[in-house]
Formats: C-alpha cells, sequence, structure tokens
C-alpha cells in the first residue's frame, strides 16, 4: 500500500519534470500546427482586406489535390528528397568508414570535412551558381578543357533536365559532412567484441560489415535519414537563390511553391493547405523509415 | 533637488508627447539613398523631425502588410513601390494624399505617369523616382565609324540606337561577337525580370495584358509573337543570361562584355559608377523599340516608379503633406538625384545643372515623353501575382523547352482567369 503510494508520488513527480518541455512543445510547435491548419479551411488573402476571412471549407485542398500542378511538385519535391538522401546517405557512410580509424591528422580532416555543414545555405546557393556559371565557373573550365564543353554547352541552371540534379549536388555537398558525422559517431559506439568473434570465424570484411556494423549502425542511419529527409523536403534557400524555381517550373518544390503562393499571391489560406500536405508527408516518410530502417522499433 | 528632478522629468514627458517625429519607411536602395539627403534639410525649414526605417527590398513590403494587417505598423510616410499601393489603398492602410488640405500646391502636371498613381479619382502616391524599361547601349560602338561602315554594308541603313524591333535584332546580331562581346544582355532567371521581356514586347505589339472586364488575354496572336521574339533574342546573348537576374545583366554590360542591355534607366548608374564600370561615359538609354509600323505612336512602355504615400493612421497628416510638398519639389529632386535617383518630374529631369550630371538624362525625358507610362503589373492588388507567380514561369517554360509558346501562355491565361474569379472580378 505504501508502496503504491510512493509509486504514484513518483510518477506524479515525474510528470512536473517533464513539464517544460511539453510547454515548450506546445508553444513552438502545437500553436503554429493548430493555427495552420485552422488557415488552411480558409479563404484568406493579405492583399484583399475587402473580401475579408472567409470559410472555405474543404476548397483549399479539393484545389490543392485537383490541380495538376501541385502532383507535379510533390514529385519534383520527391526526386529532390530521394535524390539527395541517397547520396548523402551513400556518400556518408563511405567517408565515415574511411575516417573510423585514428590516423595522423584525422581531426583536422574531420574540421575540414565539416566545413560545407558550417555555410548558410544562402551562401552555398551562391557559391554553386558561382562554381556553375557558364563564363567563369571552374567546373565549366574544367569540363571544357577535358574537351566535355558539349555537355555544358547550355548553362546547366538554365537547362530543365540539368538543373534539379545540379540542386541535389549542391545540396548533398552541403549535408554530406552532416550525415558523415552522425555515422561516425554511430561506429564508434558499436563494440568490438562482435567483430572480433567474427574475425575468430573468418569472416570476411564485406560480412563484417554486413553482418555486424550494418545492422548496429541502424539507429544512427535512422537518424541520419530522417532528419535530412524532413530538412530537404522543406528546401528553399538554394532553390531560391541557383534557380528561382526554373527553368519553367523545373527545381519548383513544395516549399517554393508554399512561399510563392505566401508571399507574392499573399494567399494564407491555400498556402497553409500546402504546408499542411508538407506535414503530412513527412509525418508519411518518418514513419515509412521507421518501419523499414529501424525494423518498427522506437529508436526516437 | 527631486523637486527639480521630477520637473524636469514631467517637462520632458510633455515633450516628447508632443514632439513625435515624423515616421518615414522605405526599402535600402540608391533612390532612397537620395532622398534621405534632404531630411536635413526639411527639419531646417519646417522644424518638423523625420525618422526613417529602411527594410531590405526583399522583405519591405512583406513587413508593411504584416505590420499594416495586425495594426502594429507605426510609419506615417511609407516610400514605396506604384506596384503596392492598390493592395494597401483597398486595405485603407494608406490615405487618399489629395485629400489632405493643401495637396493642390503638389503639381500633378509636371508628374508623367501620375495617372498609375490614382484610384477613383484620388491620388494615393506621389511618384519621385521614375524610370522606363528600355536599352542601355554602348555609345562608342555605335559611333564607331568601322562599325557604322560594316553595319551599313551589311544591312543597308545606318547603325543607330535601335528605334524599331527590326533594327533591334539587326543591332543585336551584327555585335554578337561571343565570348568577348555579345549582341544583348538579357534576364532570363524565372523572375519578374524575365516577365518585363516579354511585357515589353506585348505592349510594342499592340497587345494588352487584360482586357476592360479584367479578363486575361495576352494569349492572343501578339502574345504569342512577343514570346516568340523574347526567345528570338536570346541567341544573341550569352547563354548564361538564361539565368541572370537584373545585376548580373547589368554587371555584363559594365563589364564591356555587350553592345546593349535590356534593362531600365537605373542602370544608367552602374554604367557611370567608377569604382565598378569599364564603360563609364560610353552608355546611352535608349526606350523601348516598337514595330516599324508603329513609329510615332504612343505606345505602353514599361514604368517603374516609387514614391510616397501616406499611413491611413498617421495621426499628423499635415506633417505628412509638408514633407511631400518638400522633397517632390523641382530643386530638391535635382540636387538629391546625383546620389542616385531619376526624378519624377519633367522640370527636374529638363533641368540643365541634371543634364551636366547625366548626359543621358534628355533620352531618357525624350524617351518618357514618347510613351504611355505603364506599370509592369496591372494596378490591382492580384497584379503582383499575375506577372510574377503566373507569367514569369510561363515565359521560362517557353524559353526552356518545356512548352510551346500557346501552350505556356494558355495555360497562364487559365491561371490568371482563376485568380480574377476568386478576386470578384466576375
Amino acid at each position: 500500500m505504501v508502496g503504491d503510494q510512493m509509486k504514484s508520488r513518483r510518477r506524479s513527480r515525474g510528470y512536473w519534470y517533464i513539464l517544460p518541455s511539453m510547454v515548450f512543445i506546445v508553444i513552438i510547435f502545437m500553436i503554429p500546427l493548430t493555427y495552420t491548419i485552422v488557415m488552411s479551411f480558409l479563404r484568406w488573402n493579405l492583399l484583399r482586406p475587402d473580401l475579408g476571412i472567409r470559410a472555405a471549407g474543404f476548397s483549399n485542398y479539393v484545389r490543392l489535390f485537383t490541380d495538376p500542378f501541385t502532383l507535379d511538385t510533390v514529385g519534383r519535391t520527391f526526386y529532390f528528397v530521394l535524390g539527395a538522401v541517397l547520396i548523402e546517405l551513400i556518400a556518408g557512410l563511405c567517408i565515415a568508414l574511411a575516417l573510423d580509424t585514428e590516423f595522423k591528422g584525422w581531426k583536422i580532416v574531420q574540421s575540414v570535412l565539416l566545413v560545407p555543414f558550417m555555410i548558410a545555405p544562402v551562401v552555398v546557393g551562391y557559391v554553386w551558381r558561382f562554381v556553375l556559371n557558364s563564363d567563369y565557373g571552374p567546373i565549366i573550365h574544367i569540363l571544357r578543357q577535358l574537351g566535355l564543353g558539349g555537355l555544358v554547352e547550355k548553362p546547366l541552371l538554365s537547362n530543365p533536365s540539368a538543373a534539379m540534379p545540379v540542386l541535389i549536388v549542391a545540396d548533398a555537398w552541403e549535408y554530406i559532412p552532416f550525415v558523415t558525422l552522425v555515422l561516425l559517431a554511430g561506429l564508434k559506439s558499436i563494440p568490438y567484441e562482435p567483430y572480433e568473434a567474427a574475425f575468430v570465424d573468418g569472416a570476411s570484411s564485406l560480412q563484417r560489415f554486413h553482418y555486424i556494423t550494418l545492422p548496429l549502425l541502424r539507429p544512427s542511419i535512422l537518424v541520419a535519414v530522417v532528419i535530412r529527409t524532413l530538412t530537404s523536403l522543406r528546401v528553399f534557400d538554394i532553390v531560391f537563390i541557383m534557380t528561382g524555381g526554373g527553368p519553367g517550373t523545373a527545381t519548383e518544390t513544395l516549399a517554393f511553391y508554399g512561399y510563392r503562393t505566401a508571399f507574392q499571391a499573399y494567399n494564407v489560406g491555400f498556402s497553409s493547405a500546402i504546408n499542411m500536405l508538407t506535414f503530412a508527408i513527412a509525418v508519411f516518410f518518418t514513419i515509412l523509415y521507421m518501419k523499414i530502417i529501424g525494423g518498427g522499433k522506437n529508436y526516437a | 533637488m527631486r523637486n527639480r528632478f521630477l520637473l524636469f522629468l514631467v517637462v520632458l514627458l510633455t515633450v516628447s508627447c508632443f514632439a513625435v517625429p515624423l515616421q518615414l519607411s522605405s526599402e535600402v536602395g540608391i533612390h532612397t539613398d537620395a532622398w534621405k539627403t534632404r531630411m536635413e534639410g526639411f527639419t531646417k525649414e519646417t522644424g518638423i523631425e523625420v525618422e526613417i526605417q529602411q527594410f531590405p527590398y526583399a522583405n519591405y513590403l512583406d513587413q508593411l502588410m504584416l505590420g499594416y494587417t495586425s495594426g502594429r505598423v507605426e510609419i506615417d510616410v511609407p516610400y514605396i513601390s506604384m506596384l503596392w499601393y492598390p493592395a494597401l489603398s483597398i486595405g485603407n492602410y494608406i490615405y487618399p494624399i489629395s485629400d489632405i488640405p493643401g495637396y493642390e500646391k503638389i503639381d500633378e502636371s509636371d508628374i508623367p505617369g501620375i495617372r498609375n498613381a490614382k484610384l477613383n479619382g484620388k491620388t494615393y502616391i506621389v511618384p519621385y523616382m521614375n524610370e522606363l524599361g528600355g536599352i542601355i547601349y554602348r555609345k562608342d560602338l555605335f559611333e564607331d565609324p568601322t562599325e557604322k561602315a560594316n553595319f551599313i554594308a551589311k544591312y543597308g541603313y545606318e547603325l543607330q540606337p535601335p528605334q524599331t524591333l527590326e533594327q533591334y535584332r539587326d543591332v543585336a546580331e551584327f555585335f554578337n561577337r561571343p565570348p568577348d562581346l555579345y549582341g544583348v544582355t538579357l534576364m532570363g532567371r524565372r523572375s519578374i525580370f524575365l516577365a518585363t521581356h516579354f511585357m515589353q514586347r506585348l505592349w510594342a505589339k499592340g497587345g494588352a495584358l487584360l482586357d476592360l472586364n479584367m479578363r486575361p488575354i495576352f494569349n492572343s496572336e501578339a502574345g504569342i509573337e512577343a514570346l516568340e521574339e523574347v526567345k528570338y533574342m536570346f541567341q544573341f546573348a550569352n547563354p548564361a543570361a538564361m539565368n541572370y537576374d537584373f545585376q548580373e545583366a547589368l554587371n555584363e554590360f559594365i563589364s564591356g562584355r555587350s553592345a546593349m542591355a535590356e534593362v531600365w534607366t537605373t542602370g544608367m548608374f552602374y554604367v557611370e559608377d567608377q569604382s565598378r564600370s569599364s564603360v563609364v561615359g560610353k552608355g546611352g538609354f535608349v526606350g523601348f523599340p516598337r514595330p516599324e509600323e508603329k513609329l510615332g505612336e504612343k505606345l505602353p512602355m514599361l514604368y517603374i516608379s516609387w514614391g510616397f504615400s501616406v499611413s491611413s493612421a498617421a495621426p499628423d497628416k499635415e506633417a505628412a503633406l509638408e514633407w511631400l510638398l518638400y522633397v517632390t519639389e523641382t530643386q530638391n529632386e535635382v540636387e538629391a538625384a546625383p546620389t542616385g535617383n531619376i526624378p519624377a518630374r519633367f522640370s527636374a529631369l529638363n533641368s540643365p545643372e541634371l543634364a551636366e550630371s547625366f548626359p543621358w538624362i534628355g533620352d531618357f525625358a525624350a524617351a518618357m515623353e514618347k510613351c504611355i507610362p505603364t506599370p509592369i503589373v496591372p494596378l490591382i492588388p492580384e497584379g503582383g501575382s499575375i506577372v510574377s507567380g503566373i507569367i514569369a514561369p510561363a515565359v521560362s517554360e517557353f524559353l526552356a523547352g518545356t512548352k510551346t509558346a500557346e501552350k505556356a501562355l494558355n495555360d497562364a491565361v487559365k491561371e490568371v482567369d482563376r485568380l480574377m474569379r476568386d478576386g470578384g472580378y466576375y
């Protein structure tokens, strides 16, 4: 009886401990989310205060899901997210494996590796725009020197088939260090004993990677992939700086479409609906990753 | 001692209540720098203190809109783009300046394009800076005897700044000698800048964006021709121009790498800037060309204007009007101009003092007189969305080759139609 009372008191004390974080979450997450949901059901254009704020029912969502442009934009966003996350994961894993050993000067290598991640995305956009400039950009110059000038006859950022891959490369360049860092931390936390046992059993390095490293690295991969997917979904800076969504609509992602609707058309209701769609996709991806990589376990 | 201190505090509070400075707001830019030079003189002359808040251009309108919508804005005189006043006036955020007693002292007849500043017969913005979309060209190349001789031999007529679209094409082709010199610099990045190339040609060919019932009509034959003409001109531009914005286009011109740049008048300040231009003293300006058969006709031409408006919430509108009278007075416009402004008044444009500082100003004034200054976006709240959000992507799609001219314009017309229906226009 006394034990039960103590347990219940301890539990209620626990709730008090988490209260500050709960308040924080409500303020920075729940209130804006609720507000966005409410706005997505309104017809509200900041440029037309004379029309007032009117209930829109599901009309913003009906427009969102019946407009072919939205579907195209979702497709482009998926293309960007999958392309960027895949490149970052593969390259990040390779680099992390290469760095998972102590050699002379490895700390310097790690610091240098982090440089792109420390640069603001806006600056990354400008740097890549400069690098790809068809007049004086170094990459184009090198390609021309190698006799591959024909590949870049049409400037890459003005070429509808090349612009999105270029954005993916720019994004990957910035975030590979982040993925590397997360995976490196994961590699460092793997105990040595399983490898010892594998050596004794005569496992090859590929088998050790497949049966030990990869399974034990899953939580870190999950963290890296979820974080990168969520941040890639709302990519805006490099699109805005490098292509402005063009050529045509070739690089217009959901976040950019949301921005355009909110800050060019000032259509608050419809842009909130776009943001809710982005949110739903983010939730979908997170659950999907947890099922695939996490094997259903809740690593978060 | 304590009593004296309290008395001092009371006096200070009382004075601060009465002497509230006039609050001005603006973007960060060269024409703002120009009129800022007048603030001190205004205070000396009128005793009215003025303060200014400046925002980066990219989020100035957002700041104004969000401030006005939430009722938290404390700006008496916002210096705004002419394109913004319809939305601000519909929301009653800005006040009809012509309703302020004493407004008649402002000589409107001296300001070209003033009809654009009026809504239902009332003036909401007094233009301070006016400019036109046109062509900046290299006078030294156009006046070179060898170039002149070669041009006449090839095309059979005199080399001159293009007056017609046909001449414009010929001159661009003639000077296109990549990679050292390009015929023309254009702004191909998907943005309002790209839309300007289409709009100029649409107007020159007699087309329009909207009809009198506000229905979109730019997918007309003139529209399709205009769009195809934009693409045609890009063959005489640096391939990199497909992703240029205004600044990059200007940079190419002022580095001496193109014979012409299809931009607007402000570009001339950059041409004359000794710290970065390699073509100082070699630039000229000409208004946008038109088809040969329309030479001599007054046609719409891209017109960009910034000016002063007055917030409805401004407590002292007479003080705001005092500022407007002072800063837009001819002599003040002339004196401020060298800092980086193209005055709105004809009397300032034609002043000998200004002609000395800006030898090209006469050409600009002449172009202004020969055209119907037309804002790049229709002066309705949805105007910006139509041009930046719908037309610019359509032009970009055509240039990128993902849609034909007809399809790009038809799709854009459908979108504008939906926007106008949502806005209750029909």
